[in-house]
């Protein structure tokens, strides 16, 4: 065991800084909870695993924190690192893994509880909003073990779990994640965790949960708009617009306020802004200010390759003045898109704001189901300024600034919060909604 | 009440031919209401309709249309606007000028949405409606008087202090090309020359008084709109107090902030602090102001009724302290609110007698002209003593103001230095250097009236006070969509009565749910978006029949050829910025490369017109 060997480079330990603090501003860790881990080849050629040290603040990590592991043998390394370091070398063999970080992911742990008798078999979770239902592939295993912390039995458990699923939960724990870097397993577990945080608060408004999992599992496309694009890895610093200076700092300042507002769970949603035969385009726009994400230039003409996000914004610019677009994955609009009114049967078309501020900014914000056509959104969208698609996420659109149309889904989100915390009240929304709301 | 399909409207055009002594009152036709809903789209289409565009500006071949909207006479906020239309004998393109005071909602009350000025009487006359008649009076007895004066003499008699008076002063009799209509005897329809225009006709005022009340249909959805409109103006802090606290006049120091504050005929935009702070908003709230005051139905009143001595009058506003301050080096705030006294009472547009003074010292101080052309008068830059003398010579067309009242761009051609201009299309530059915003650039370079900050898209409005809304000062990208937005927007604030103050606070939501509750029609946001493009296309398709071509739409080399520092680093407009700006801007509006909408767009635009 040499110096050198505790070197990782100054690249990666960057990432995983990075990484770490975004687990921690994404409140899906503790302090000192979970860890990362990747696989690596140093310069001497050598297969290696760099993992996070047991009991280290993953927000924020020193150099020192991230130990260099052999793949093949046991070196001082593997007596500080992780408690769990075993169970993520057997994760980091499966084919086509790079990476695997693990965190406590409250939300999806608080839904996963259950009060039989131990020992059983926990039933999967279902995620019942788009992000979930897509990115994690439909469900994700739950599984009860003894000793819930570094134990054999989940050594064993969690790479058996993940040879066929993203993301496994181990009741009561929290989460595990493969993917091939570290950035995309964080995508996962925020993905998890928002997935959990929906169904907990479908719960709060007393929605009918089982129902609607029962509902999706028949008809799936029925509930859910079309998945997000593919995850895609190492573009992250990809700048297109290099000499749009003041867009490009638009543009990360947005991304940082959707990642850090919780309004989009981390690198998914869009953003974009129009030019004349060209839109800059952030596939990525929940980027957290030390990770980024790609922004890139592509033709506003359609172009049969682009992907259905893409197409969207640029049938959207077809179709009206804009000068921006969002759309965001909001996990209170997603909720309340599923909120039916007590003696009612069906879930409202429409969102109303019951605060001060929401209430002039945005009277109406209308909810639509996830099939709706391009025409009735983009009609909606220029006299509503915002719309809620159900399964979908949230649309926006500006006439002016990338700044302007981060505003829509951020008030979205507090309006669907002082709504959904008068319902917990017990108040009667219909008396605090204006009247005339309701019929525009 | 009017009867009128559409409510809010009156449903009537007063056609008034002074030449034959013809006054009468034509139906509006519903599809113009519905396709320029009022104000500046209803006045152009009315405008363009009546008018060769090849006619002498001061010739009786001129055409001008003046109309309000569907929600003037409502309690709209700032809702009671006016606007004309016309050619101007300033640029030779489409004048287009907008003013609140109350004349424009009196005129409503009295039963007509638009009237129609054409042909020239052959003595001085003056237009009187009522309700009951409309009558062409002789006006020998006002001609030569000031406007204050021939205010006061109408109000005398006729329907006394509840009438309401349109005038020209001097300068439009002697057809100053800047000169202006005036109501409220302080409030301007400045920019572009309308009030030369009355004066090559002889139509010295329109006396109006009417009290018909204007209905809301639908009135919980134009509540909503309203309750809207009344928050958001109370939540931004430049139309809940700046305005109000400091005028217009409060941007001074702002937008010296930002840089762009123009010095020396846009020379620099170099400004000693304690020489600003002496000449600013603040200044003038502290020594002259007696009282702020505010448009008819507006809750920002920006108005300043000042004092200077024994004199008393109105502003000066921020363009108006800027142009004939700062931008003539004139940090002297009694003597710029003197000069801008006498231009209200004259009838002159301040900005651009501002402009054409700047333009005239810098020719003075590079000795292109000299005190042998002046009389003696010494017109170096700072010297605030000659404000108010130029002022007079121009409107009384005597000596130097021979020359000074055609303008700044013929006053430099006049001696051979025409690179001397701070103009677009021969319309003097407001106070905003273009240099410090891209976007600004080409809303003057665009701005179908030649540069013109209120036309061509209030850009400063959201580079500074955007908030959410504020957008990046020199992305190319961004730029033209931006300033076709704010441009859009504008033309609807102008259309609907409305101010552009408003603009601080919301887009066109708010104006959406009001004139549709007004109308009874589905004015939704999309609508107007293509309502406002049509409009647009309209006043291109103007003046591309008057002359204009791709030529016309640009900068003055200095904003190329010289930088000022904005933000730490030298700025300048390059010629291959502006003409990127410029293709990118044509091709966002569906104009070819020589900026021409194609038949097809104008059909689009339902607009069957296009002269080759």
């Amino acid at each position: 065991m040499t110096g050198s060997k505790w070197k990782a480079s100054e690249e990666v330990v960057r990432r995983f800084q990075h990484v770490g603090r975004a687990l921690l501003l994404h409140d899906i860790e503790d302090s000192h909870s979970g860890n990362i881990a990747m696989r690596w080849t140093g310069e001497d050629g050598e297969e290696k695993i760099l993992i996070t040290a047991t009991g280290s603040q993953k927000g924020d990590l020193y150099p020192s924190d991230i130990c260099l592991l052999s793949t093949s043998e046991t070196d001082f390394g593997y007596y500080k690192a992780s408690s769990e370091t075993d169970i993520h070398a057997r994760i980091l063999a499966l084919d086509g893994v790079g990476a695997s970080v693990h965190a406590h992911t409250k939300d999806l742990v608080f839904v996963t509880f259950d009060d039989a008798p131990k020992p059983n078999q926990p039933a999967p979770f279902i995620p019942v909003d788009p992000l979930g239902y897509h990115v994690l592939e439909g469900q994700v295993p739950v599984d009860w073990v003894a000793v819930p912390s570094g134990s054999r039995e989940m050594t064993e458990t969690i790479p058996r779990r993940l040879a066929d699923h993203r993301v496994t939960v181990i009741q009561g724990h929290g989460a595990f994640a493969k993917a091939r870097t570290i950035e995309e397993a964080l995508y996962r577990l925020c993905i998890a965790n928002h997935a959990g945080y929906v169904v907990r608060l479908l719960l709060k408004i007393g929605a009918d949960v089982e129902g609607l999992r029962a509902k999706i599992r028949e008809a799936p496309a029925a509930h859910f708009a079309y998945p997000p694009p593919d995850y895609t890895v190492n573009d992250d610093a990809i700048c297109e617009f290099p000499e749009e200076d003041e867009l490009i700092r638009e543009f990360r300042r947005a991304g940082a306020r959707i990642f850090e507002s919780r309004i989009s769970p981390f690198h998914t949603g869009t953003l974009s802004v129009r030019g004349i035969s060209s839109m800059l385009y952030a596939p990525k726009a929940s980027m957290p200010r030390e990770i980024g994400g790609p922004l890139r230039q592509v033709p506003l003409k359609p172009d049969g390759a682009d992907d259905r996000e893409l197409a969207m914004h640029k049938a959207m610019y077809a179709a009206g003045n804009f000068q921006t677009v969002a759309h965001c994955y909001v996990p209170e609009a997603e909720t309340l898109a599923h909120f039916t009114h007590p003696g009612e049967t069906e879930a409202s078309d429409r969102v109303i704001a019951i605060d001060a501020e929401g209430s002039f900014l945005y009277p109406v914000i209308p909810v639509v189901p996830p099939g709706v056509e391009l025409e009735t959104l983009t009609g909606l969208l220029h006299d509503y300024k915002v719309v809620i698609v159900r399964g979908g996420g949230v649309w926006g659109v500006g006439h002016q600034s990338l700044s302007e149309v981060l505003h829509h889904p951020s008030s979205v989100r507090e309006i669907c919060q002082y709504r959904m915390a008068a319902f917990e009240r017990g108040l009667d929304l219909r008396k605090l909604e204006p009247a005339k709301a309701r019929r525009w | 009440m009017s009867s009128y399909r559409i409510p809010g409207y009156s449903g009537k055009i007063l056609e008034v031919d002074l030449g034959r002594e013809i006054v009468r009152a034509r139906p509006l036709d519903p599809a113009l209401a519905e396709d320029y809903l009022g104000g500046r789209g209803l006045a152009t289409r009315l405008f363009v309709d009546a008018v060769d565009p090849a006619c002498d500006p001061l010739g009786e071949g001129n055409v001008m249309v003046l109309a309000t909207s569907p929600l003037v006479g409502m309690n709209a906020p700032t809702s009671c606007r006016g606007h004309v239309v016309f050619k101007s004998p300033l640029t030779g393109v489409i004048g287009s000028s907008n003013c609140g005071g109350t004349w424009a909602n009196v005129f409503k009350a009295a039963g007509y949405d638009a009237i129609v000025i054409r042909g020239k009487a052959r003595t001085p006359v003056m237009i009187d409606i009522t309700p009951d008649r409309v009558e062409l009076l002789p006006a020998d007895s006002l001609w030569g008087l000031d406007v204050h004066e021939t205010t006061d003499r109408l109000l005398e008699d006729g329907a006394g202090k509840r009438a309401r008076v349109l005038c020209i002063g001097p300068a439009g009799e002697h057809l100053v090309r800047f000169a202006a209509l005036m109501n409220d005897k302080n409030r301007a329809y400045g920019r572009s020359g309308p009030g030369a225009v009355w004066g090559s006709k002889n139509l010295k005022a329109i006396r109006v008084f009417g009290q018909e009340k204007t209905r809301v249909v639908d009135p919980e959805r134009y509540q909503s709109g309203l309750d809207q409109a009344r928050f958001l103006l109370r939540a931004v802090p430049t139309t809940k107090r700046l305005l109000n606290d400091m005028g217009t006049a409060g941007l001074v120091r702002l937008i010296n902030v930002i840089d762009m504050l123009p010095h020396r005929n846009f020379q620099d935009n170099l400004h000693r602090q304690d020489r600003l702070d002496g000449a600013s908003g603040e200044a003038l709230r502290s020594r002259l102001l007696v009282r702020s005051g505010a448009c008819m139905r507006c809750p920002l009143g920006c108005q300043r009724h000042t004092r200077v001595g024994d004199r008393t009058g109105e502003g000066p506003e921020y363009e108006t302290l800027v142009l004939l301050g700062m931008n003539c080096d004139v940090y002297d705030l009694e003597a710029v609110t003197l000069a801008n006294y006498q231009c209200n009472e004259l009838g002159i547009d301040t900005m651009s007698c501002g402009g054409t003074l700047a333009c005239a010292m810098e020719l003075f101080e590079r000795r292109y002209i000299t005190e042998q052309d002046t009389e003696g008068l010494d017109l170096s830059f700072g010297n605030a003593s000659v404000l108010e003398e130029l002022v007079r010579r121009i409107a009384f067309r005597t000596g130097i103001g021979d020359q000074l009242a055609e303008g700044a761009a013929r006053l430099a051609a006049r001696y051979h230095h025409p690179e001397v201009a701070m103009t677009v299309k021969g319309l003097e530059i407001p106070a905003y250097d273009p240099r410090a915003s891209y976007t600004q650039a080409l809303g003057y370079m665009t701005s179908p009236t030649g540069a013109c900050h209120l036309r061509g898209g209030y850009a400063v409005s959201l580079a500074f006070f955007g908030g959410a809304r504020e957008i990046p000062r020199f992305s190319l990208l961004q730029s033209p969509i931006a300033i076709r937005n704010l441009q859009n927007i504008g033309i609807l604030q102008d259309s609907l009565g409305v101010c552009r103050f408003t603009g601080y606070a919301y887009s066109a939501e708010p104006w959406s749910r009001m004139v549709s509750g007004a109308t009874g029609l589905d004015f939704s946001t999309h609508r107007l978006e293509q309502t406002a493009d049509r409009i647009a296309a309209l006043e291109r398709v103007f003046n591309l029949e008057a002359g204009v071509t791709r030529d016309d739409d640009t900068l003055p080399a200095r904003f190329s050829d010289e930088s000022i520092v904005v933000g730490g680093k030298e700025r300048c407009v390059p010629k291959d910025v502006i003409e990127r700006l410029r293709s990118d801007y044509y091709e966002l509006q569906g104009w070819d490369s020589e900026g021409r909408p194609d038949r097809a767009l104008l059909h689009k635009r339902k607009i069957e017109r296009l002269r080759s």
